[in-house]
């Protein structure tokens, strides 16, 4: 009888869902329903459990369960180390979802991106026809969608099995089939529903809802988890009970990262030139050969370089996981996609993993407060659009050298692409005065891909021991708080958190 | 010809280091030795498919009858998928062998150049690019070593 009550309304949704499908065309592009869904969303309740959308507990196998309660003793005992996000690795779906932070969708007729505000994790969901073959599971997985409607369908397999369901500990497999009906209600609130198909941890599918709604103060901010650890702060922001449902805007949230109005790729500009897909790099560039080191910069160099030259790992800002822009510039591996409208072009990097967005025909702010992202503005001149990226924090290094940047350091890119859109060159001038003597200039080329997703690269998942033994320290805060310890004989490995080395 | 010479002395360096970079791909690869191989045999116990770097942890037999346990870094996630292998390529319990390129500080730990099951069949780590040469991050004494060619990120 549990059973039906349970399934009922799965089965009433599926079966609406059926009939409206049936009904509705399935659309494989952008709707006219699309821009409804666009912009930033805050959490109404940001569930630290989920629960069936009928207010009962998911119906787990009993092999879950006993998993789920022993997780749920440790959490009563203040130990959340069987979730990712406690040590900044990635919370995956639906947990990033349950989290107090707000997340922005942008779209273009190829794909709907979710910007999530905790740590620069996204999600692409590709709209294009025809279920995808994960080669590897992911912390976001590969989530394909279509509209019905004004419905945005999307089904995600490919989802790692190494996080969980939300807070609580709810577990998944790598057979978890998410299938997500978002749609704008006439209250003006997003909601996601949610149905969970994983039979090697549930009896049988469910469903669950999450509600969102538009808050002007919410920012979709440049979030870097690991400092926050460094600083002896929770990894997640969690509000008290009845406070404000949705945190303070992430710190350093420069005018780019604001929240400005998202819209989809028919607003791009008449006439620019198309940068929107996916790219990779021709050639993976680590160094930056002939930079003009001042005396000041060559000193840091040689350092480095003697560190390297004992055998050291040495820790940079993106070895430790919090790469700058400028990384993005100099450093770009993987995947890069690219959203554009006319007021804003989105790079999404896939490594090191980074959000940047840049304001068109825009201006700086008369007071930029730095941060790794800095404050980008472009415009296009001709076939090329020109970034220019000012309000850096000094904490990125511009190659795998360590060679450094200040808050001096002021970029000028220009990315032009080729005639015939198979690829994208890049002519990045650095100036820095503080430790280069005169500005240069960096090449890039990236080409386009075939991929529909881009892979992710979870920087913070396996901080293993080793890496740690024999490091050199760039900057004292970038000492892990959190390592992998491995077990004794057949004893299993484990996180270990709260050592510095 | 000077500089001809000098280009011919460092290409073992810079071809190396290119595929270090890959290898490494987060961090400096300056731990390892890839001057030296080491063969060891023994029982999957765990593997630990992540990023920045993925290991196989192995219990390998000691001649005296003992297990010592190894830690072999064997790329990253999308690094071994470009490469052929899958998640489940390699399993808890499964019996291979692997040839690693050891940690300069002598401890259990390496990078994998090639892993044989016991059928035979082989998955080659990303090691197995860079070659017998001194690689990226040797100690000084060794060959000349382009300072730019030290690490990847």
């Amino acid at each position: 009888m549990r059973r039906l009550r349970l399934f009922g309304p799965v089965l009433c949704a599926a079966a609406l869902a059926a009939a409206a499908s049936s009904a509705a065309e399935r659309v494989h592009a952008a709707s006219a329903a699309q821009p409804a869904l666009l912009g930033i969303w805050v959490p109404d309740a940001a569930p630290r459990r989920l629960l069936t959308s009928d207010g009962q507990t998911p119906p787990l196998t009993a092999q879950a369960a006993k998993l789920y309660d022993e997780r749920r003793q440790l959490l009563a005992h203040g130990d959340a180390s069987f979730d990712p996000t406690s040590w900044c690795a990635g919370p995956g779906m639906p947990r990033i979802l349950t989290m107090q932070y707000p997340f922005e969708i942008r779209a273009d007729a190829k794909r709907v991106v979710f910007i999530h505000a905790w740590y620069r994790w996204f999600r692409v969901v590709d709209l294009g026809p025809g279920a995808v073959d994960p080669p590897l599971p992911l912390t976001m997985g590969f989530p394909v969608g279509h509209w019905e409607a004004d419905t945005l369908v999307i089904r995600t397999v490919g989802l790692i099995d190494t996080t969980v369901m939300d807070a609580s500990g709810l577990p998944h497999s790598e057979q978890l089939t998410l299938t997500e009906r978002l749609h704008v209600g006439p209250d003006g609130r997003l909601e996601d529903r949610i149905t969970i198909d994983d039979p090697q941890n549930y009896t049988q599918p469910w469903e669950t809802v999450l509600t969102f709604h538009r808050d002007a103060r919410a920012r979709v901010g440049d979030d870097v988890c690991p400092d926050r650890l460094a600083r002896g702060e929770p990894a997640e922001q969690v509000p008290p009970a009845g406070a404000a449902q949705h945190p303070r805007p992430a710190r350093a949230a420069p005018g780019p990262l604001a929240g400005t109005a998202a819209t989809p790729e028919a607003g791009a500009a008449a006439g620019a030139p198309h940068l929107a897909g996916i790219w990779e790099p021709k050639i993976f560039g680590i160094l930056v050969p002939g930079a003009p080191l001042s005396a000041a910069g060559q000193e840091i160099v040689n350092r480095n370089a003697a560190a390297m030259q004992s055998g050291r790992i040495m820790q940079t800002a993106w070895v430790s996981c919090r790469p700058g822009a400028v990384s993005t510039m100099t450093m770009p591996r993987e995947k890069i996609v690219i959203l554009q409208s006319a007021d804003e072009v989105t790079l999404l990097f896939e490594m090191p993993r980074f959000v940047r967005r840049v304001r068109l025909n825009g201006t700086h702010p008369a007071k930029l407060e730095p941060s790794y992202a800095g404050d980008s503005v472009g415009h296009w001149e001709g076939g090329t659009l020109v970034v220019d990226s000012r309000g850096f924090n000094g904490l990125a290094e511009l190659d795998a050298r360590g060679q450094p940047t200040s808050p001096k350091l002021h970029t000028v890119e220009r990315f032009t692409p080729s005639a015939d859109g198979a690829s994208i060159d890049i002519e990045t001038t650095v100036e820095d005065p503080e430790y280069y003597t005169h500005p240069f200039v960096i090449k890039r080329s990236w080409k386009a891909s075939a991929a529909r997703h881009p892979f992710e690269f979870d920087c913070m998942e396996n901080p293993r021991q080793e890496d740690f033994e024999n490091a050199y320290y760039i900057r004292e805060q970038y000492r892990p708080v959190c390592m992998r310890v491995e077990g004794e004989g057949m004893a299993p490995s484990k996180m270990v958190c709260g050592r510095k080395p | 010809m000077r500089a001809k010479v000098r280009m011919n002395s460092l290409l073992p360096w810079i071809v190396a280091t290119c595929f270090a970079a890959k290898a490494a791909a987060h961090h400096s690869t300056a731990e390892f030795d890839y001057t030296k191989q080491v063969t060891i045999k023994g029982a999957v116990k765990e593997v630990q498919w992540t990023n920045p770097h993925s290991y196989i942890q192995l219990m390998v037999d000691g001649e005296d009858g003992a297990k010592s346990q190894w830690s072999v870094e064997i790329g990253s996630p999308s690094l071994n998928v470009n490469m052929g292998w899958r998640k489940d390529s390699v399993k808890a319990g499964d019996l291979v062998s692997m040839v690693v390129s050891p940690a300069r500080n002598g401890k259990h730990y390496g990078t994998l150049r090639v892993l044989t099951f016991a059928d035979g069949h082989k998955l080659e780590g990303i090691a197995a690019k860079v070659g017998a040469g001194p690689g990226p991050g040797a100690p000084a004494g060794g060959p000349p070593k382009p300072p730019a060619a030290a690490t990847a990120p």
